[in-house]
Order: structure tokens, then sequence, then C-alpha cells
């Protein structure tokens, strides 16, 4: 105080040992806290886990290094000939159609069966000997062949509702011995060829798609795959069916739907059960108006019909109004607008055409019935044209290609078609997964999503086991759980909430709370150690 | 200095005639404080009691709804007492006579002069003292023990346990300074924090009565032992009372892991509302390790004041603890009136007790603007507990302060009253 400001500057006198240690105890307390307490709970609660993914594996495979899809289609040749001479007739025919292959994953494979197939399938001869023992599984198609005496031959003609192609021959066009071509051979072959042209098309460009291989397609082919494909719905195992029934009225007010789905739709859903699942509900909507937005329908006075113009066609639909929800229940909804017309207003039309029909893309189908009574209730009978319309409908939504002619034939050509295209996708997903998880370390990867990808990748493998010995509708199974998996593991949620934190966030996270704590801690210890060295070298 | 024993009997009568009559007086009172945030936490509201009563009356599991996180054991003890909401009167009887023998405690600890003499250390301004009776005035009709009493929190309890654990540990008895400090970590888990220096304490006291100094090592692992049996005992008693370990998680687990966010007079609340999800165990771990990391250092460093570092660290417990509530802060207040001779040493009395004053009247006013008036947010709230938070670290701060400068004094007669400049 007042004598302390005029003596000299005193230098204080030594610490006293005792309180040198008392000292250097209390920071060792507080360091051994932050050491042995607190090293551990950063380490404890700020560690990411991350679940070891097979990334070799993943990357592999979106590669395309794992599996090269192939379509060995197995076809079953019936033919009342000799065993030497159909053999031989097989043999021309196979080489045809090889000559003719330009697209070397899809093969056909012909195997000559005994007449009555399934009875003794299994003590088949093959072709080439090393067909599956178990044809009845794979068989893709069978060829009858059938020998007339009279008509153009030879001709085919394939039956619509079974795979088979039924050839008729004459006798005298059966190759001889010498042979190696005869217009037999050459027109099965041709037959054969042309049957699944626009599948090796659709398989194809999946193939360039995922490897990027350009093919020259025809133009008009790309362009007619670019529409088939904007029209049809992403493919999910599970789809939902609405029909609905608007009318400006109050007639009808109801119809005899559930008689009519049965007898119409069923036979073509199930003929569907092996690639999706369908639920269907069905729903009628009275004194339904146009949305405002477009033009009321003219009466024509030419056709003596309503009629409404084409550009309105796209807003028909009042989705304001209408209760068509975008999606009940699990898997997309595809919906099916049935309008019956006001009866002042009937017949109505698309202006310019005599259409009462229209499909939109990846929604559904919509069709104008013009009722001939005008009755409260709408009998199955009435329900025919547009069953009729909306399974076509249906087909094209479903990505069902156009030919051929024969629906087991276009069925089977769809499961290969989305046993590939899940396959690639599963197997990108994988990829991408991957990706993100060497690009991003630290986002946390649970064991879940291990545990998917390695389910996923599982599935992969069969599938591609399954195409391969051409049990396609065991590919599309194992490639749709695939697909489902590689997607649950890349959408798994508690992996991106860290993606949007880069590390450089951490400093702001620890730097505020810790660095004031850490300053005094650090800056004594380091004094400390520095009065320490000073002393030994004193010494 | 000794409270004799008339002057004891009218200083009590007079405190519990004041809470009675406030009881009987505003009928409505224990109930609105019970409301308030800044007496009721999650860990000791007097509603959420009454909810753990009812469903353990009604042979449900009281853990279950997530409401009560209390120790189970206060349930048979409550259960016993009439229905607080029709018949308060023997709740208010309970809560008042635990007031008063908190402040029985209180008064052995001053009557023991340990606060400025220990065997150790006889700080030089030892005849600067207030009598017990001041002391324990001070304790009684201080507003904030009143609140604390009316709302009928349950770190009533807890308080009356450590400053149980206090005075025996001045007096030198040690099986029920086990009990009491087992008690209190029990109720309150954070309370076990205080053994190091009551420990140290209690061996002081029992050298001087002894007269020889017992093994340091035997005597702190008989004790440590000890502590652990009891505490053990009476987790064990609990588990078997509510028929499954789950207590454990809805009653420790709460306050380690903080998943009740409803604001307090404290600073965790605030904090973990704003934390990143992925960042929030590293820092409940970092909280609770700051809160834990002041006794070694504490006890180590005034060695010699055990029972001034145990004043010290229930302050620390009223501003760095998940739950503190105003009665945390009152259990502080009420101990240091013992180290009156520090108070010439203290430099921001008035800083102190005007942030302290400020913030208990503002508190209350800017809670009423955020939550019933809208017209304000969170951040009124618990800007004002900062406020309150910094008052009370500017107490710690102080008086730990003043502790140093008068072991220096002791040290080095020659300094007294001189200034001093750390170096």
């Amino acid at each position: 105080m007042a004598s302390s400001g005029n003596e000299e500057q005193k230098q204080p006198p030594p610490e006293t040992k005792q309180s040198l240690w008392l000292r250097r105890a209390v920071i060792a307390s507080f360091w051994a806290v932050v050491a042995f307490l607190g090293l551990p709970v950063w380490y404890k609660t700020t560690a990411i886990y991350r679940a070891d993914l097979p990334l070799q594996d993943m990357t592999a495979w979106a590669n395309g290094q794992v599996c090269k899809p192939v379509f060995p289609l197995h076809i079953a040749v019936q033919a009342p000939l000799l065993a030497q001479d159909a053999h031989h007739l097989l043999h021309a025919t196979q080489q045809t159609l090889d000559d003719l292959s330009d697209f070397p994953a899809h093969q056909l494979h012909l195997a000559f069966a005994e007449p009555p197939p399934p009875a003794n399938a299994s003590q088949q001869v093959t072709a080439d000997g090393s067909g599956p023992a178990d044809l009845d599984d794979t068989v893709a198609l069978s060829v009858r062949l059938i020998p007339v005496e009279t008509g153009v031959t030879p001709r085919s003609q394939l039956q619509p509702f079974s795979a088979t192609l039924d050839v008729y021959y004459q006798l005298s066009q059966i190759p001889t011995q010498s042979s190696t071509s005869s217009p037999l051979t050459t027109f099965i072959a041709h037959e054969l060829h042309q049957l699944y042209a626009q599948e090796r098309v659709r398989l194809s460009s999946l193939y360039s798609d995922a490897a990027s291989q350009s093919k020259s397609l025809s133009p008009e082919l790309t362009a007619q795959l670019q529409r088939d494909a904007t029209r049809a719905f992403k493919y999910a195992p599970t789809y939902h069916l609405t029909f609905s029934l608007f009318t400006p009225t109050s007639s009808p007010s109801a119809w005899d739907i559930e008689t009519a789905l049965r007898q119409y739709m069923n036979p073509i859903l199930e003929s569907f059960a092996g690639i999706s699942n369908f639920t269907i509900d069905t729903q009628v909507q009275l004194y339904a108006n146009f949305s405002p937005s477009i033009r009321q329908p003219e009466y024509d006075e030419n056709t003596k019909a309503w009629t409404i113009f084409k550009e309105d066609v796209s807003g028909f639909i009042n989705a304001a109004e209408w209760p068509l929800s975008p999606s009940i229940g699990q898997g997309p909804t595809i919906n099916f607008a049935l309008y019956v017309p006001d009866e002042v207003q009937s017949p109505l039309f698309v202006k310019g055409s005599r259409d009462n029909s229209w499909l939109v893309p990846q929604w559904g189908g919509v069709m104008i019935l013009n009722a001939q009574s005008h009755e409260t209730t709408l009998t199955k009978e009435a329900l025919v044209p547009a069953m009729q319309v909306f399974s076509t409908q249906l087909s094209s939504l479903l990505g069902l290609p156009q030919t051929p002619a024969s629906l087991p034939l276009r069925i089977s050509t769809l499961t290969r078609i989305h046993a590939t295209s899940l396959l690639f996708s599963a197997s990108s997903t994988l990829g991408a997964l991957a990706q993100v998880y060497q690009k991003m370390p630290t986002i946390p990867v649970p064991d879940t999503v291990a545990k998917s990808v390695n389910l996923s990748l599982a599935h992969l493998r069969q599938t591609c086991e399954s195409l391969r010995d051409g049990r396609f509708q065991d590919a599309l199974q194992n490639a749709r759980t695939a697909d489902g998996e590689a997607e649950k593991a890349f959408f798994e949620r508690s992996m991106v909430g860290q993606v949007y934190f880069p590390d450089e966030h951490k400093v702001a996270v620890y730097l505020p709370l810790l660095g004031p704590v850490a300053v005094p801690l650090i800056m004594a210890a380091l004094k400390e150690v520095k009065a320490g060295i000073a002393a030994l070298k004193g010494r | 200095m000794a409270l004799d024993t008339r002057h004891k009997a009218a200083l009590f009568a007079a405190a519990a005639a004041v809470r009675l009559l406030l009881f009987q007086a505003f009928p409505f009172l224990p109930d609105r404080l019970a409301g308030r945030v800044e007496l009721s936490t999650p860990v000791s509201s007097f509603k959420r009691l009454q909810e753990g009563l009812y469903l353990y009356t009604h042979n449900v599991s009281p853990y279950d709804g997530g409401v009560y996180h209390q120790a189970p054991l206060l349930l048979p003890l409550f259960s016993l007492l009439p229905d607080a909401s029709y018949y308060p009167f023997a709740t208010n009887l309970v809560f008042t006579a635990v007031d008063l023998l908190s402040a029985h405690a209180l008064a052995q600890i001053a009557d023991s002069g340990h606060a400025a003499a220990t065997r150790l250390f006889k700080s030089s301004r030892q005849g600067l003292r207030w009598s017990t009776a001041a002391i324990v005035a001070c304790f009684l009709f201080n507003p904030f023990t009143l609140a604390t009493c009316m709302a009928r929190s349950t770190t009533s309890l807890t308080n009356l346990f450590i400053l149980t654990a206090m005075a025996k540990a001045c007096c030198g008895a040690s099986a029920t300074f086990l009990l009491a400090i087992s008690a209190a970590s029990y109720l309150a888990m954070h309370p076990i924090l205080l053994f190091p220096p009551l420990l140290v304490l209690l061996y002081d006291t029992r050298t001087e009565k002894l007269k020889a100094a017992p093994n340091a090592l035997a005597f702190t692992a008989v004790y440590t032992l000890g502590l652990i049996l009891v505490c053990g005992t009476l987790l064990v008693v609990s588990a078997i009372l509510s028929g499954s370990w789950e207590f454990l998680e809805a009653t420790y687990g709460v306050r380690l892991l903080l998943p009740d966010l409803t604001p307090n007079v404290g600073l965790w609340w605030y904090f973990f509302t704003e934390m990143f999800d992925s960042f929030r165990d590293f820092f409940l771990g970092v909280f609770w390790l700051h809160v834990a990391s002041y006794t070694p250092g504490l006890t180590i460093r005034l060695r010699t004041q055990p029972l001034f570092v145990a004043t010290t660290l229930t302050g620390i417990f009223a501003i760095f603890t998940p739950y503190p509530s105003v009665a945390d802060a009152a259990l502080y207040l009420s101990l240091v009136p013992l180290f009156r001779h520090l108070f010439p040493l203290m430099r921001y009395t008035f800083l102190a007790s005007a942030a302290v004053l400020y913030a208990s009247f503002l508190g209350p006013a800017f809670y009423h603007l955020w939550v019933y008036a809208g017209s304000g947010n969170a951040n009124f709230f618990y800007a004002i507990t900062l406020v309150w938070s910094l008052g009370l670290s500017i107490i710690v701060g102080d008086s730990l302060f003043a502790a140093l400068r008068d072991e220096l004094d002791v040290q080095r007669p020659e300094l007294r009253d001189k200034e001093v400049k750390r170096i």
C-alpha cells in the first residue's frame, strides 16, 4: 500500500516446497480428469460407427464385371420325326439361328421334345447336350411341327394364349442328311428370330444403358422404345388399381364392377401374378364436373355427337375435385376412370375421331362410356367395352411389349426385361452406396446397411445364376429382393444426418466451450513443465 | 456462542409458525409455487412426486409414463401421508419439519466452529463471526428456503441430508455421517462429490477427538467401503421395492442424459436444446466432467479447510448441475454466512448480491413474458438464468479468493491488509 510504493521493487520470497507441490497436485488432478475421464468420453461419444461393406464386390457389380446377364431361351421342338431326322433338322436350324443372332447374350437353344411333352420331359435329348434336365420350368416356347398336305408351306401360327408356335410343313421340306439348309430350317430360324426381335431390342437397350455401349438402333425403334418407356410405370412389386366411375348427374349411381372385374380383369391380373401383385379398389363419384379450365363439349352436326377438344383431353380429369388420391397403400396407384356423360351430351367423343378412351402416361387410363340405355345401374355387360379398354391400357402401363401376339410370350419377355433392369438398378445402387461410403468418411454406417448390402449381393448372385439357367421367374424374384434391399441400404435414414456436417464445423462446435476451459489448463501445465525443466537444468 | 435452548426453541417456533401460517393463509400458494420452473425441476417437483405416488398406490410402476424421476424410496414414505391434494396439512408439516431439521444441522455446523478454525488451519480473523442464531435465522427466514418449503420440492430433503452429513462430519459422528451422505447421494446423485472434502473434515475431527491421527489410507478405504455399502443397500432396497432396476434409468439416467429439457435456472437446458444430436453425448460428458473436476482440485488445494470446500461445491452444484433450482442456491447461500470471517476479504459483494437480486426479480417476470404473455422468447429467460449463474459464480469465485487470501495472511502475517497481486 502506501509504504510499498516507496520501496524498491521487492522480489517475492521463493515459494515453499509444500505450496509448489500443492499447486502441481491441483494441476495434475485437473489433467487427470481430462486424460482419464475426458478423453475416453470424447472417444466413445464421437466415434462414428461404420459397418464394413464389401466395397470391391459392390463396385464390381456396378461396373458389370461380375455378371453379364445372358438369356438362354430353351425352345422345345415337337416333331413327328425319327430321332435322326429331327436331330439333323434341329442342328441345321440352330446353325441358321446362330448365324442370324446379333445380340450374343440372347441365345435360343433348340431341343427336341417327344410329342406328348410333359409326361416324360425329363428324358429329353437336347440338341447340344447341355440343356437342363428338367425342361418344364424353363421351356420358353414350344414349336410344334405339323405335317400338312395342303396350303402354303411352310407357314406358322402362334397360339395367342399359350407359348406354342405351330409350324405347318410338307414332308418334302425336311432337310436331307446331306444338305445344310432347307426352306423349312431357314423358315423356322427366321420365325424364331422375328418372334424375339422386340425383346432383343429392349434387352440390348438396357445393356447399352448400363454399359453405355452404343448400339445402332433404327430411329423409329428407338422412338417407340422411348414412348413405351415413358408410358409405363416404374417397376414395383405391388401396384394398386383404382377403378372410378364418374358421372356429371345422379345416374348411373351403381355399377356391377365386382363381377366385371372378376370376369374380365382377373385373367390378365393372374397372368401378371408372377411379375407383380395387385390390390384393387373401386369408387363411384356422382355430380363430377369438368374442371373450369377446359371447354365444355360441343355438338358436332356432322357426326351427330358431342365432342371435346383434343387439347382438353389432358385436363379432362378434374384432379382438384375428383377424389383420385395419388397413392393408397404400398406401391404406385394406377387409376382407371370411367366417365359416363350426361344423357343430353351423349354420345361424347374426342373431336376429330370417334375415340372415346385414352391413356395417361404413368397415371392410368380414361374411358368415356356412351351408354345405350340410361339406367341407374351399369350392368356387367355394359362394362365389357370398358374392361377391354382398361386391360389393354393396363398392359401398356405395365410395359408389356406389343409383339408377339402370344400373351405368355410377352409376359415372359416382360419378366426377363424387369429382372434385367432390376439387376442393373440394384447393381448401380450398390455402386453408388460404395462411392458414398468411400467419399464420405464422416457418415455413420449402421449394421443394418451392411446386412442389406450382403443380402442384396447374395440375391444378385442368385439372379445371375437363375438367368444363366433360364429360370427367369426365379431371377425376377431374386432381382426384386436385391433391388429392394439395395434401396433400403442406400436410403438408410441415420446415414444422412452427418452428410452436411463437414469436419471444419467441428471446430465451431468444440472451440467456444472447450477453448476457454482448455487455455488455462494448458497454460498452467506448460508453466509447470517449463519450471520443472529449468529446475532440472539449474541443478 | 452456542445457541441456548430457549433461543433456539423460539427461533424454530417462529420459523414453523411462519411456514404453517403461509400454508394456511394462502392455500393456493403451494401449488402455484410447485408449478414454477425456478423451484420445481423434473427431478424434484412435488407434482411429479404426486403422479408417482398415484401410480405407486395403484400398483403401476411409478416410472411408467416417464413423468416421475425421483428416488423410489420417497414413495412408501409419502404414501404414508394422507393425499396432499385433499389433506395437505400433513405434507406441509413434514416439509416444515425437514426445514427445522436442516436448521438444526446448520446450528450444529455453526456451533462446531469448523468454518474458521480446523485442525490444520486457524484463520487470523476467526473471532469475526455471526452468532449461531443469526446463521440459523439466515437459513430459516431466507425467502429462497421459504419458497422451496412452500413448493414442497424434494430438494429440501436432499439439502437436509447434505447439511446433516456436514454437521455429523463436524461432530465426528462417523456412522450418521455415512448414512446422511449416502442418503443425499441416493436422492440426488451429485452430492456424492461432497464425499472427499467431508471425509477430510471427518478425518480432522476424528483426529482431534482421538488425539492421534488414524492411518489416512485405511481411514479412506473403510469409509469408502462404508459409503458403497450404504448406497448399495439403499439401491437394492429400492429395487426390491419397485420390483425392478428400471428406476436407475428413470432417476440417475435422467440426471445423466438430460432427456427432459424443461427450462430451469441452470445452464444445461438451453445449451442442449441447441446442440447437434451427434455431439449431444459428448457434451453431456463434458458438462458432467466439468462439475466433477472441481472436487479433486479444490479438495487438494484447500485441504486445510474442508468445510469451505464442501460449501463451495454446493455453490458449484447450484450453478453447473443439469437440474438446479433455487433450492440448491438456498443451501449454498445459507452456508456462506458461516464464513463471516472471509467477508472483509471479498471484493464483489455488491455486484454479486445485486446480480442475484436482479435475477430473482426479473427471472419470474421474463419467464412470464416468454411462456404466458408470448411477448418474449426463450432467450429472455435464458439470459436471466445466465445472470443468476453469474451472480452465484461471483460469490463462489470471490469467496474462494478470500479463502486463499486468508490462508496467505496466516502463512505470512506481515502481508495482512496489504494489496496482493497474483503472480
